[in-house]
């Protein structure tokens, strides 16, 4: 965990609206699932640090990779960022994922920016299947890194415009089985499709989630997440923080109607 | 840079305020604790709180907006768990109390008069009497004084009164908790305030109002200590929007003994240390000291 600035390598636009930035940064150890909070701007305006998934360690340790869309101001200010230039870095900041346990049949979920997380689990892992769910074939072109993972990839589209027309949750379903393990990462909808066609099938699952964040570091309670603690006495851990409890969380202990 | 506020001694006029601090040592990867003029930890409870559902918090223009629901594990739990790591650090940790009722508070300021480690208490009164139709105590002079006198009659510890800035006149505040006993005064908490997801077409947070706060709130939180001042027989400690020292600066100016930093710590963990040194460094350069430069402005 370090608060740092560090210079900006490449900010290259891979796909139409989607980056990948270098980040001339060193932590001493990434757990894949980790994320880090960056400062797009100086500014008060827009104020807060904004939360990115780490997506690759560079070769020969150089530095680290994030992966982003534009979606917002501060995503917008932060692809008009030339290399050279200097980033506030919190980071590294979560739990990542825990490993799949020997034996275990891996399945990777994703939907849309939910592959950033996963990139680095399945570059660790060195085995998996990767489910990657997009609106169409241009969404698509951010899986083009996992073509070079040693990984089987499924793709599915809403439009059908590449891979099989449809849902990743629908992908999900002829591949679980009792002995997998599924990792996932996408929106809301997404994700607690997923914990159910898991919890069905008896498999294990573990889940990256996305709140608005302030901090990164569990002390503005603003990230919250209800849990299925229901117990009189366990009604003050009722919510877990995203950020210092998570982001990975097992599936079975979310409140899925509250999320 | 020493400065005393209500009988605490502290290295510099610099704390964090509560619930922007976790219980500090959350930031000890990041910061030099021993360096803070106090610690401010989170706003505790007789009884544990969960707090408030999500989404808890949303970005404003220079600012946010939060309602977490003063979610936190209890007094005992503090006491029992975190307490003992605090005492490890050299920096004077206050906490911060809130209650449903008088009673709550009477008790949470006794059981942590009872402990080691505690150097002061702030009273948090920006909160609903449920017993009394749900009137906010810092809102009313009368049930603030009674808040206020519970507290001061169940400790011996030092109090720090923090008033809510939901008020037409802070100067009436002020004077019903310096009546009640109140060794120091600090100001502001959080502006009520809302934001309305337009695409959603429902408020951004699930409490659909929350708490301003963040450099968006700075000029209305120096006016309000700029009028406490006019009356204030105790020292004030401003609160709203410090980014900087300048910031600070400007809250000393206005009559201030000491500030806090709140939001700021979410931006940089090593805020409060780096406006600390930054009022140090004025200091030193127009050859004053921050004792000497509260109230600057008034004169
Ligand atoms: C742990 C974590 C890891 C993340 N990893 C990545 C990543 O690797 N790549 C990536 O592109 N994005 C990631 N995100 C989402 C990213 O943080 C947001 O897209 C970003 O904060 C938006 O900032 P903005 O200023 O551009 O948008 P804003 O102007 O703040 O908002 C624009 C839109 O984005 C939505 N939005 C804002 N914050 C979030 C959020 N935290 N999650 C989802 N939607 C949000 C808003 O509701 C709004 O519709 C991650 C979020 C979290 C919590
Ligand atoms: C996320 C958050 C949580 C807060 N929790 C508390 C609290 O528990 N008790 C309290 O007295 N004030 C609380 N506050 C108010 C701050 O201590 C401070 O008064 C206010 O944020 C204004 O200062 P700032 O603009 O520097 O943040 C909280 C503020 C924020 C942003
Ligand atoms: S973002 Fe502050 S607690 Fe998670």
């Amino acid at each position: 965990m370090q608060n740092s600035e560090v210079k900006i390598i490449h900010n290259k636009e891979v796909a139409p609206g989607y980056f990948l930035l270098g980040l001339s940064w060193t932590p001493k150890r990434v757990r894949p699932g980790q994320f880090v909070m960056l400062r797009v701007s100086d500014g008060l305006d827009p104020l807060l640090r904004r939360p990115f998934g780490i997506y690759r360690v560079m070769p020969g340790q150089r530095g680290v990779e994030l992966l982003y869309q534009v979606v917002g101001k501060g995503t917008r200010i932060l692809a008009a960022k030339r290399p050279g230039e200097s980033l506030g870095v919190l980071g590294p900041l979560g739990n990542g994922f825990p490993k799949p346990g020997k034996g275990k049949k891996i399945i990777m979920a994703a939907g849309g920016m939910g592959i950033v997380p996963l990139y680095p689990l399945i570059n660790e892992l060195k085995d998996g299947l990767l489910l990657f769910g997009a609106r169409g074939k241009a969404g698509t072109k951010v899986i083009k890194d996992f073509k070079k993972l040693k990984c089987r990839i499924r793709i599915a589209t809403e439009d059908g415009s590449a891979g099989q027309a449809g849902l990743v949750t629908d992908l999900l379903r002829e591949e679980v089985t009792p002995d997998a393990v599924v990792y996932a990462c996408g929106p809301p909808g997404m994700l607690k499709a997923v914990s159910v066609i898991a919890e069905q099938a008896d498999a294990p699952c573990w889940v990256s989630l996305e709140r608005s964040m302030a901090c990164g570091i569990g002390v503005c309670l603003g990230c919250a997440v209800k849990t299925r603690t229901h117990e009189e006495e366990a009604e003050n851990r009722l919510y877990k923080m995203v950020c210092s409890d998570g982001p990975v969380f097992s599936s079975g202990d979310m409140d899925w109607d509250a999320i | 840079m020493t400065v005393d506020i209500a009988g605490i001694r502290l290295k510099n006029p610099v704390m964090t305020a509560s619930g922007t601090f976790g219980y500090g040592l959350e930031f000890s990867p990041y910061t030099a604790l021993d360096k803070l003029g106090a610690i401010i930890v989170k706003g505790l409870s007789l009884r544990p709180r969960p707090g408030n559902p999500g989404p808890r918090i949303v970005e404003t223009p220079c600012g946010m907006l939060n309602a977490i629901g003063l979610q936190n594990a209890g007094v005992g739990t503090f006491i029992k768990e975190k307490l003992p790591l605090l005492r490890k650090i050299k920096t004077p940790v206050i906490a911060n109390i809130f209650g449903e009722n008088i009673a709550d508070y009477a008790e949470a300021a006794s059981m942590l008069d009872s402990v080691d480690g505690v150097a002061g208490l702030e009273v948090n009164i920006s909160c609903p009497n449920v017993k009394h139709g749900g009137i906010v105590f810092g809102t009313d002079p009368n049930e603030a004084h009674r808040v206020v006198s519970a507290v001061r009659a169940a400790t011996g510890l030092p109090v720090i009164t923090k008033l809510s800035p939901n008020v037409t006149d802070i100067r009436v505040m002020v004077r019903a908790v310096e009546e009640a006993g109140t060794d120091a005064v600090s100001l502001i908490n959080t502006i009520p305030g809302m934001v309305i997801d337009v695409e959603k077409r429902r408020p951004a947070i699930a409490n659909r109002i929350g708490g301003l706060s963040g450099p968006a709130i700075r000029p209305i939180a120096v006016r309000m200590v700029w009028e406490a001042a006019s009356v204030a027989n105790t020292p004030l400690i401003g609160i709203g929007g410090i980014t900087t020292a300048r910031d600070a600066l400007e809250f000393i100016m206005a009559g201030a003994a000491a500030v806090q930093v709140g939001t700021a710590n979410f931006l940089d963990p090593d805020a409060a240390v780096k406006v600390a040194e930054g009022i140090r460094d004025y200091a030193t350069k127009h050859k004053t000291s921050a004792a000497e430069l509260t109230g600057a402005a008034r004169r």
